[in-house]
Protein backbone atom coordinates (compact mmCIF):
# COMPACT_ATOMS: atom_id res chain seq x y z
CA UNK A 1 0.00 0.00 0.00
CA UNK A 2 2.73 2.22 1.14
CA UNK A 3 4.82 1.52 -1.97
CA UNK A 4 1.21 2.34 -4.48
CA UNK A 5 1.23 6.03 -2.52
CA UNK A 6 4.78 6.77 -2.77
CA UNK A 7 4.39 6.11 -6.38
CA UNK A 8 1.39 8.36 -7.12
CA UNK A 9 2.85 10.98 -4.67
CA UNK A 10 5.99 10.57 -7.16
CA UNK A 11 4.14 11.44 -10.54
CA UNK A 12 1.32 13.22 -9.27
CA UNK A 13 2.69 16.66 -9.86
CA UNK A 14 3.92 15.57 -13.43
CA UNK A 15 0.00 13.76 -14.07
CA UNK A 16 -1.38 16.90 -13.06
CA UNK A 17 0.52 19.12 -15.75
CA UNK A 18 -0.97 17.00 -17.91
CA UNK A 19 -4.51 17.84 -16.50
CA UNK A 20 -3.59 20.86 -17.84
CA UNK A 21 -3.22 19.38 -21.30
CA UNK A 22 -6.17 17.47 -21.28
CA UNK A 23 -8.32 20.76 -19.82
CA UNK A 24 -6.62 22.51 -22.81
CA UNK A 25 -7.73 19.92 -25.37
CA UNK A 26 -11.44 19.77 -24.16
CA UNK A 27 -11.78 23.55 -23.57
CA UNK A 28 -10.75 23.56 -27.57
CA UNK A 29 -12.53 20.92 -28.53
CA UNK A 30 -15.82 22.39 -26.82
CA UNK A 31 -15.42 25.95 -28.36
CA UNK A 32 -15.07 24.81 -31.57
CA UNK A 33 -17.70 22.34 -31.72
CA UNK A 34 -20.31 24.73 -29.99
CA UNK A 35 -19.55 27.20 -32.65
CA UNK A 36 -20.32 24.38 -35.55
CA UNK A 37 -22.75 22.83 -33.74
CA UNK A 38 -25.10 26.30 -33.57
CA UNK A 39 -24.41 27.14 -37.11
CA UNK A 40 -25.54 22.87 -37.75
CA UNK A 41 -28.27 23.41 -35.61
CA UNK A 42 -29.63 26.61 -37.04
CA UNK A 43 -29.33 25.25 -40.27
CA UNK A 44 -30.98 21.87 -39.15
CA UNK A 45 -33.83 23.05 -38.13
CA UNK A 46 -34.35 26.34 -40.40
CA UNK A 47 -32.40 25.78 -43.04
CA UNK A 48 -33.46 24.91 -46.86
CA UNK A 49 -33.59 21.18 -47.73
CA UNK A 50 -30.16 20.67 -49.45
CA UNK A 51 -29.05 22.50 -46.50
CA UNK A 52 -30.82 20.26 -44.36
CA UNK A 53 -29.58 17.15 -46.13
CA UNK A 54 -26.28 18.03 -46.33
CA UNK A 55 -25.99 19.01 -42.51
CA UNK A 56 -27.39 15.38 -41.95
CA UNK A 57 -24.48 13.84 -43.83
CA UNK A 58 -22.10 16.04 -41.61
CA UNK A 59 -24.02 14.93 -38.67
CA UNK A 60 -24.13 11.10 -39.57
CA UNK A 61 -20.55 11.13 -40.52
CA UNK A 62 -18.92 12.23 -37.50
CA UNK A 63 -21.25 10.32 -35.03
CA UNK A 64 -21.02 7.11 -37.26
CA UNK A 65 -17.06 6.70 -37.34
CA UNK A 66 -14.82 5.73 -34.39
CA UNK A 67 -13.15 8.84 -32.93
CA UNK A 68 -10.08 6.56 -32.67
CA UNK A 69 -10.36 6.02 -36.46
CA UNK A 70 -10.99 9.53 -37.08
CA UNK A 71 -7.75 10.61 -34.85
CA UNK A 72 -5.55 8.57 -37.19
CA UNK A 73 -7.44 9.05 -40.65
CA UNK A 74 -7.05 13.08 -40.28
CA UNK A 75 -3.91 13.07 -38.41
CA UNK A 76 -2.04 10.68 -40.59
CA UNK A 77 -4.46 11.03 -43.60
CA UNK A 78 -5.69 13.69 -44.44
CA UNK A 79 -3.88 16.57 -42.96
CA UNK A 80 -0.62 15.20 -44.39
CA UNK A 81 -2.12 14.45 -47.69
CA UNK A 82 -3.01 18.10 -48.35
CA UNK A 83 0.11 19.33 -46.77
CA UNK A 84 -0.80 20.80 -43.69
CA UNK A 85 1.67 19.99 -40.81
CA UNK A 86 -0.30 20.13 -37.16
CA UNK A 87 0.89 18.99 -34.34
CA UNK A 88 -0.92 15.92 -32.97
CA UNK A 89 -2.28 18.59 -29.97
CA UNK A 90 -4.04 20.49 -32.64
CA UNK A 91 -5.05 17.08 -34.62
CA UNK A 92 -6.68 16.19 -31.87
CA UNK A 93 -8.49 19.50 -30.76
CA UNK A 94 -9.98 19.11 -34.64
CA UNK A 95 -10.74 16.03 -34.37
CA UNK A 96 -12.71 15.77 -30.81
CA UNK A 97 -14.41 19.19 -31.60
CA UNK A 98 -15.45 18.44 -35.44
CA UNK A 99 -17.25 15.14 -33.54
CA UNK A 100 -18.75 16.97 -30.57
CA UNK A 101 -20.25 19.28 -32.82
CA UNK A 102 -22.34 16.87 -34.83
CA UNK A 103 -23.49 15.78 -31.17
CA UNK A 104 -24.31 20.10 -29.83
CA UNK A 105 -25.92 20.63 -32.66
CA UNK A 106 -28.54 17.85 -31.80
CA UNK A 107 -28.46 19.21 -28.34
CA UNK A 108 -29.45 22.58 -29.98
CA UNK A 109 -31.47 21.11 -31.93
CA UNK A 110 -33.65 20.19 -29.40
CA UNK A 111 -33.45 22.97 -27.69
CA UNK A 112 -34.69 25.11 -30.32
CA UNK A 113 -37.60 22.73 -31.20
CA UNK A 114 -38.70 23.01 -27.49
CA UNK A 115 -39.33 26.63 -28.07
CA UNK A 116 -43.20 27.62 -28.69
CA UNK A 117 -43.22 27.77 -32.40
CA UNK A 118 -45.30 30.94 -31.89
CA UNK A 119 -42.68 33.01 -30.73
CA UNK A 120 -40.69 33.32 -34.50
CA UNK A 121 -44.15 34.25 -35.52
CA UNK A 122 -45.01 36.98 -33.41
CA UNK A 123 -41.40 38.01 -34.27
CA UNK A 124 -42.06 38.47 -38.03
CA UNK A 125 -45.06 40.30 -37.16
CA UNK A 126 -43.12 42.74 -35.58
CA UNK A 127 -40.92 42.62 -38.78
CA UNK A 128 -37.88 41.23 -37.52
CA UNK A 129 -36.52 39.26 -40.16
CA UNK A 130 -35.80 35.66 -39.53
CA UNK A 131 -31.88 36.05 -39.22
CA UNK A 132 -33.06 38.55 -36.31
CA UNK A 133 -35.14 36.22 -34.79
CA UNK A 134 -33.03 33.61 -34.30
CA UNK A 135 -30.20 35.33 -33.10
CA UNK A 136 -32.37 37.45 -30.86
CA UNK A 137 -35.38 35.07 -29.66
CA UNK A 138 -34.97 31.53 -30.30
CA UNK A 139 -30.83 31.28 -29.63
CA UNK A 140 -30.71 33.07 -26.33
CA UNK A 141 -33.21 30.79 -25.17
CA UNK A 142 -32.45 27.66 -26.56
CA UNK A 143 -28.88 27.90 -25.98
CA UNK A 144 -29.98 27.90 -22.32
CA UNK A 145 -31.91 24.88 -22.46
CA UNK A 146 -29.14 23.44 -24.17
CA UNK A 147 -27.38 24.01 -21.04
CA UNK A 148 -27.53 20.33 -19.22
CA UNK A 149 -27.37 18.47 -22.45
CA UNK A 150 -24.21 20.49 -23.17
CA UNK A 151 -22.96 19.51 -19.84
CA UNK A 152 -23.62 15.77 -20.70
CA UNK A 153 -21.76 16.46 -23.49
CA UNK A 154 -18.41 18.13 -21.74
CA UNK A 155 -18.36 15.23 -19.49
CA UNK A 156 -17.99 12.46 -22.58
CA UNK A 157 -15.83 14.89 -24.53
CA UNK A 158 -13.28 14.71 -21.38
CA UNK A 159 -13.11 11.05 -21.47
CA UNK A 160 -12.94 10.95 -25.06
CA UNK A 161 -9.79 13.26 -24.85
CA UNK A 162 -7.87 10.89 -23.59
CA UNK A 163 -7.62 8.76 -26.70
CA UNK A 164 -5.29 11.71 -28.22
CA UNK A 165 -3.00 9.72 -26.19
CA UNK A 166 -2.60 7.52 -28.94
CA UNK A 167 -0.91 10.53 -31.26
CA UNK A 168 1.30 11.34 -28.36
CA UNK A 169 -0.29 14.09 -26.85
CA UNK A 170 0.80 14.24 -23.42
CA UNK A 171 -2.65 14.57 -21.62
CA UNK A 172 -3.21 12.47 -18.09
CA UNK A 173 -3.56 9.45 -19.71
CA UNK A 174 -0.07 9.28 -21.50
CA UNK A 175 1.81 10.76 -18.71
CA UNK A 176 0.16 7.62 -16.76
CA UNK A 177 1.06 4.99 -18.71
CA UNK A 178 4.92 6.47 -19.15
CA UNK A 179 5.47 6.58 -15.60
CA UNK A 180 4.23 3.08 -15.59
CA UNK A 181 6.17 2.14 -18.35
CA UNK A 182 9.52 3.08 -16.04
CA UNK A 183 8.00 2.03 -12.18
CA UNK A 184 6.25 -0.65 -13.48
CA UNK A 185 3.64 0.50 -10.78
CA UNK A 186 0.57 -0.12 -13.46
CA UNK A 187 -2.60 -0.16 -10.87
CA UNK A 188 -1.81 2.92 -8.66
CA UNK A 189 -1.00 5.27 -11.66
CA UNK A 190 -3.97 3.97 -13.94
CA UNK A 191 -6.04 4.73 -10.93
CA UNK A 192 -4.68 8.03 -10.21
CA UNK A 193 -5.68 8.82 -13.89
CA UNK A 194 -8.94 7.49 -13.47
CA UNK A 195 -9.60 9.76 -9.87
CA UNK A 196 -8.08 12.70 -12.10
CA UNK A 197 -10.83 12.53 -14.63
CA UNK A 198 -13.33 12.23 -12.56
CA UNK A 199 -12.26 15.53 -10.75
CA UNK A 200 -12.54 17.00 -13.77
CA UNK A 201 -15.94 15.90 -14.70
CA UNK A 202 -16.77 17.28 -11.36
CA UNK A 203 -16.05 20.51 -11.66
CA UNK A 204 -16.90 21.19 -14.87
CA UNK A 205 -19.95 19.80 -14.57
CA UNK A 206 -20.38 21.75 -11.32
CA UNK A 207 -19.40 24.78 -12.62
CA UNK A 208 -22.03 24.19 -15.92
CA UNK A 209 -24.42 23.69 -13.30
CA UNK A 210 -23.59 26.97 -12.13
CA UNK A 211 -23.79 29.13 -15.31
CA UNK A 212 -27.53 27.30 -15.94
CA UNK A 213 -28.71 28.41 -12.66
CA UNK A 214 -27.14 32.46 -13.67
CA UNK A 215 -28.39 32.73 -17.05
CA UNK A 216 -31.93 31.34 -16.00
CA UNK A 217 -34.66 34.04 -17.10
CA UNK A 218 -36.45 35.16 -13.73
CA UNK A 219 -40.15 34.21 -13.88
CA UNK A 220 -40.09 32.67 -17.04
CA UNK A 221 -38.23 29.57 -16.62
CA UNK A 222 -39.28 27.16 -14.08
CA UNK B 1 -23.41 37.14 -20.51
CA UNK B 2 -24.20 34.89 -22.95
CA UNK B 3 -22.59 36.73 -25.97
CA UNK B 4 -19.43 37.05 -23.46
CA UNK B 5 -19.32 33.35 -22.85
CA UNK B 6 -19.54 32.77 -26.30
CA UNK B 7 -16.57 35.30 -27.50
CA UNK B 8 -14.66 33.57 -24.63
CA UNK B 9 -15.15 30.06 -26.01
CA UNK B 10 -14.61 31.30 -29.69
CA UNK B 11 -11.08 33.25 -28.43
CA UNK B 12 -10.18 29.87 -26.84
CA UNK B 13 -11.14 27.59 -29.98
CA UNK B 14 -9.02 29.81 -31.78
CA UNK B 15 -6.14 29.97 -29.33
CA UNK B 16 -6.51 26.13 -28.43
CA UNK B 17 -5.69 25.92 -32.45
CA UNK B 18 -2.36 28.05 -32.80
CA UNK B 19 -0.78 27.15 -29.49
CA UNK B 20 0.47 23.76 -31.05
CA UNK B 21 2.78 25.48 -34.26
CA UNK B 22 3.48 28.29 -31.63
CA UNK B 23 6.35 26.12 -29.75
CA UNK B 24 7.42 25.08 -32.76
CA UNK B 25 8.62 28.66 -34.13
CA UNK B 26 12.34 28.21 -34.01
CA UNK B 27 14.18 25.52 -35.98
CA UNK B 28 14.78 22.46 -33.05
CA UNK B 29 15.01 19.01 -34.59
CA UNK B 30 12.42 16.80 -33.00
CA UNK B 31 13.43 13.49 -31.86
CA UNK B 32 10.39 11.02 -31.43
CA UNK B 33 10.67 8.64 -28.61
CA UNK B 34 9.03 5.32 -27.53
CA UNK B 35 8.86 6.53 -23.61
CA UNK B 36 7.38 3.00 -22.51
CA UNK B 37 11.03 1.80 -23.55
CA UNK B 38 13.43 2.33 -20.98
CA UNK B 39 16.55 1.96 -20.30
CA UNK B 40 16.48 3.38 -23.98
CA UNK B 41 13.79 6.16 -23.89
CA UNK B 42 11.44 6.82 -21.08
CA UNK B 43 10.23 9.82 -19.23
CA UNK B 44 11.93 10.58 -16.15
CA UNK B 45 10.21 11.95 -12.67
CA UNK B 46 10.06 15.09 -13.42
CA UNK B 47 8.70 14.10 -16.96
CA UNK B 48 11.47 15.01 -18.72
CA UNK B 49 12.69 12.35 -21.43
CA UNK B 50 15.44 10.42 -20.29
CA UNK B 51 17.41 7.53 -21.43
CA UNK B 52 20.46 5.87 -23.25
CA UNK B 53 19.43 6.87 -26.36
CA UNK B 54 18.13 10.71 -25.22
CA UNK B 55 21.19 11.38 -23.51
CA UNK B 56 23.20 10.05 -26.64
CA UNK B 57 21.79 12.22 -28.95
CA UNK B 58 21.74 14.94 -27.04
CA UNK B 59 25.53 14.80 -26.79
CA UNK B 60 25.48 14.44 -30.54
CA UNK B 61 23.16 17.39 -30.69
CA UNK B 62 25.97 19.38 -28.81
CA UNK B 63 29.09 18.16 -30.64
CA UNK B 64 27.37 18.73 -34.20
CA UNK B 65 25.63 22.22 -33.32
CA UNK B 66 22.37 21.43 -33.68
CA UNK B 67 19.41 21.67 -31.00
CA UNK B 68 17.15 18.57 -30.35
CA UNK B 69 13.59 18.15 -28.53
CA UNK B 70 12.78 14.55 -27.84
CA UNK B 71 8.68 13.97 -28.33
CA UNK B 72 7.37 10.90 -26.70
CA UNK B 73 5.10 9.35 -29.24
CA UNK B 74 3.01 5.90 -29.80
CA UNK B 75 5.30 3.26 -31.05
CA UNK B 76 3.00 2.13 -33.77
CA UNK B 77 3.42 5.40 -35.50
CA UNK B 78 6.61 6.67 -35.21
CA UNK B 79 7.78 5.91 -38.42
CA UNK B 80 4.55 7.57 -40.44
CA UNK B 81 4.83 10.41 -38.60
CA UNK B 82 9.01 10.71 -39.69
CA UNK B 83 7.61 10.72 -42.59
CA UNK B 84 4.70 13.21 -42.53
CA UNK B 85 7.49 15.39 -40.54
CA UNK B 86 5.87 15.58 -37.04
CA UNK B 87 8.83 14.75 -36.28
CA UNK B 88 12.79 14.67 -37.48
CA UNK B 89 14.38 11.68 -36.37
CA UNK B 90 13.95 8.47 -34.43
CA UNK B 91 16.50 7.64 -31.82
CA UNK B 92 14.62 5.20 -29.47
CA UNK B 93 15.77 1.78 -29.65
CA UNK B 94 15.13 1.25 -33.12
CA UNK B 95 16.05 -2.06 -35.17
CA UNK B 96 17.49 -1.57 -38.02
CA UNK B 97 15.79 -3.97 -40.82
CA UNK B 98 15.40 -3.83 -44.09
CA UNK B 99 12.12 -3.19 -44.37
CA UNK B 100 11.90 0.15 -42.49
CA UNK B 101 14.99 0.80 -44.87
CA UNK B 102 12.90 1.37 -47.44
CA UNK B 103 11.28 4.31 -45.44
CA UNK B 104 14.10 5.62 -43.60
CA UNK B 105 17.56 5.87 -43.70
CA UNK B 106 19.89 4.56 -40.94
CA UNK B 107 22.87 5.39 -39.44
CA UNK B 108 25.40 3.35 -38.21
CA UNK B 109 24.73 0.77 -35.73
CA UNK B 110 25.10 1.75 -32.23
CA UNK B 111 24.27 -0.97 -30.31
CA UNK B 112 23.46 -4.89 -30.48
CA UNK B 113 19.94 -6.01 -29.23
CA UNK B 114 18.84 -9.32 -28.63
CA UNK B 115 15.61 -10.47 -27.80
CA UNK B 116 14.28 -12.79 -25.01
CA UNK B 117 11.21 -14.52 -23.69
CA UNK B 118 10.48 -13.29 -20.48
CA UNK B 119 8.42 -15.03 -17.66
CA UNK B 120 7.71 -15.40 -14.35
CA UNK B 121 10.60 -15.93 -11.40
CA UNK B 122 8.82 -19.26 -10.30
CA UNK B 123 7.77 -20.61 -13.90
CA UNK B 124 10.09 -23.62 -14.36
CA UNK B 125 9.01 -23.78 -18.50
CA UNK B 126 11.75 -23.48 -20.63
CA UNK B 127 11.89 -21.51 -23.87
CA UNK B 128 10.49 -24.48 -26.02
CA UNK B 129 7.78 -25.09 -23.23
CA UNK B 130 6.25 -21.71 -23.25
CA UNK B 131 6.01 -21.47 -27.25
CA UNK B 132 3.82 -24.79 -26.95
CA UNK B 133 0.94 -25.75 -24.90
CA UNK B 134 -1.19 -23.93 -26.56
CA UNK B 135 0.40 -20.88 -23.79
CA UNK B 136 -0.31 -17.43 -24.95
CA UNK B 137 2.72 -14.87 -25.46
CA UNK B 138 2.53 -11.26 -25.43
CA UNK B 139 4.77 -8.80 -27.40
CA UNK B 140 4.62 -5.08 -28.58
CA UNK B 141 2.74 -4.32 -31.27
CA UNK B 142 4.85 -2.60 -34.59
CA UNK B 143 8.33 -4.28 -33.16
CA UNK B 144 10.41 -6.61 -35.05
CA UNK B 145 10.00 -9.18 -32.89
CA UNK B 146 6.03 -9.36 -33.16
CA UNK B 147 6.64 -9.68 -37.13
CA UNK B 148 9.70 -12.09 -36.75
CA UNK B 149 7.35 -14.39 -34.20
CA UNK B 150 4.18 -14.00 -37.10
CA UNK B 151 6.71 -14.79 -40.01
CA UNK B 152 8.66 -17.54 -38.41
CA UNK B 153 7.16 -18.90 -35.71
CA UNK B 154 2.98 -19.03 -35.93
CA UNK B 155 2.64 -19.06 -39.72
CA UNK B 156 4.85 -21.90 -39.91
CA UNK B 157 2.95 -23.22 -37.52
CA UNK B 158 5.58 -25.01 -35.95
CA UNK B 159 4.67 -23.94 -32.66
CA UNK B 160 1.49 -24.25 -30.44
CA UNK B 161 1.11 -20.80 -28.87
CA UNK B 162 -1.07 -17.64 -29.85
CA UNK B 163 0.68 -14.34 -29.95
CA UNK B 164 -0.95 -10.87 -27.90
CA UNK B 165 -0.28 -7.45 -28.77
CA UNK B 166 -0.02 -4.81 -26.23
CA UNK B 167 0.67 -1.19 -26.45
CA UNK B 168 4.30 -1.50 -24.61
CA UNK B 169 6.52 -4.30 -23.43
CA UNK B 170 5.77 -3.45 -20.33
CA UNK B 171 2.21 -3.97 -20.44
CA UNK B 172 3.17 -7.06 -21.33
CA UNK B 173 5.42 -7.65 -18.71
CA UNK B 174 2.72 -6.82 -16.41
CA UNK B 175 -0.14 -9.49 -18.35
CA UNK B 176 2.88 -11.92 -17.20
CA UNK B 177 2.41 -11.28 -13.48
CA UNK B 178 -1.16 -10.96 -13.64
CA UNK B 179 -0.82 -15.23 -15.41
CA UNK B 180 -2.62 -13.79 -18.28
CA UNK B 181 0.02 -14.99 -20.49
CA UNK B 182 2.72 -17.39 -20.32
CA UNK B 183 5.57 -15.55 -21.53
CA UNK B 184 6.24 -12.21 -22.93
CA UNK B 185 8.75 -11.46 -26.12
CA UNK B 186 10.67 -8.65 -25.77
CA UNK B 187 14.60 -6.98 -26.53
CA UNK B 188 16.92 -8.11 -23.32
CA UNK B 189 17.84 -4.19 -21.97
CA UNK B 190 14.30 -3.18 -21.13
CA UNK B 191 13.72 -7.18 -19.90
CA UNK B 192 16.19 -6.43 -17.87
CA UNK B 193 14.84 -3.31 -16.44
CA UNK B 194 12.07 -5.11 -15.97
CA UNK B 195 13.59 -7.84 -14.06
CA UNK B 196 14.63 -5.16 -11.48
CA UNK B 197 11.08 -3.89 -10.83
CA UNK B 198 8.81 -7.41 -10.92
CA UNK B 199 8.92 -11.08 -10.33
CA UNK B 200 9.84 -12.07 -13.31
CA UNK B 201 12.89 -13.70 -15.22
CA UNK B 202 14.57 -13.94 -18.55
CA UNK B 203 13.91 -17.71 -19.98
CA UNK B 204 16.46 -17.23 -22.91
CA UNK B 205 16.53 -16.12 -26.47
CA UNK B 206 13.98 -17.86 -28.42
CA UNK B 207 15.96 -18.26 -31.97
CA UNK B 208 15.59 -15.00 -33.28
CA UNK B 209 19.00 -12.98 -34.77
CA UNK B 210 20.35 -10.17 -32.92
CA UNK B 211 19.51 -6.84 -34.15
CA UNK B 212 21.50 -3.66 -34.58
CA UNK B 213 19.93 -0.52 -33.38
CA UNK B 214 20.03 2.93 -35.31
CA UNK B 215 19.02 6.28 -35.34
CA UNK B 216 16.26 7.12 -38.18
CA UNK B 217 15.88 9.64 -40.50
CA UNK B 218 13.89 10.98 -43.49
CA UNK B 219 15.20 9.49 -46.88
CA UNK B 220 15.95 13.03 -47.97
CA UNK B 221 17.45 14.47 -44.88
CA UNK B 222 20.67 13.53 -46.12
CA UNK B 223 23.12 16.13 -44.16
CA UNK B 224 21.13 15.56 -41.08
CA UNK B 225 22.03 11.55 -41.50
CA UNK B 226 25.73 12.81 -41.74
CA UNK B 227 25.93 14.93 -38.62
CA UNK B 228 24.09 12.25 -36.74
CA UNK B 229 26.64 9.75 -37.84
CA UNK B 230 29.92 11.78 -37.57
CA UNK B 231 29.03 12.60 -33.93
CA UNK B 232 28.22 9.08 -33.20
CA UNK B 233 30.79 7.92 -34.36
CA UNK B 234 32.78 10.64 -32.15
CA UNK B 235 30.83 9.63 -29.35
CA UNK B 236 31.42 6.21 -29.17
CA UNK B 237 35.12 6.40 -29.40
CA UNK B 238 34.86 8.77 -26.08
CA UNK B 239 34.60 7.96 -22.81
CA UNK B 240 31.35 9.48 -22.21
CA UNK B 241 29.65 6.58 -24.06
CA UNK B 242 30.66 3.47 -21.62
CA UNK B 243 29.36 5.83 -18.94
CA UNK B 244 26.51 5.65 -20.50
CA UNK B 245 26.17 1.90 -20.98
CA UNK B 246 26.78 1.75 -16.98
CA UNK B 247 24.24 4.66 -16.26
CA UNK B 248 21.77 2.73 -17.68
CA UNK B 249 22.86 -0.67 -17.19
CA UNK B 250 23.70 -1.97 -20.53
CA UNK B 251 26.40 -3.65 -20.19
Amino acid sequence: MLEYLTAIGDALPYLLQGSLVTIALVVGAMALGLVIGILLAVGLVYGPPYIRALFSMYVWFFRGVPLLVLLFLFYFGLFTLVGINISAFTAAVIVLGLISSAYQSQIFRGGILSLPEGQLKAARALGMSDGKAICSIVLPQALRLSIPGWSNEYSIVLKDSAIAYALGVAEVMARAHFVASRTYQHLPLYFTAGVIFLILTYMGTKALRVLEERLRIPGYMR
Amino acid sequence: MAKRILLFLVISAAMALTIGPAFSQDKVYVNGIDANFPPFAFVDKNGNPDGFDVKALDWIAKDQGFKVKHQPMDWDGIIPSLNAKKIDMIASGMSITDKRREQVNFSIPYYKITQVLVALKDSKLTVDQLLDQGNKVGVQRGTTEAKWIEENLIKKGKKNFSLLYYDSAPLAVEDVVNGRIAAAAMDDAPAKDAVKKKPVRIVGTFGMPDEDFGYAVRKADTELLDKINTGLKKLMACPYWQELKVKYELD
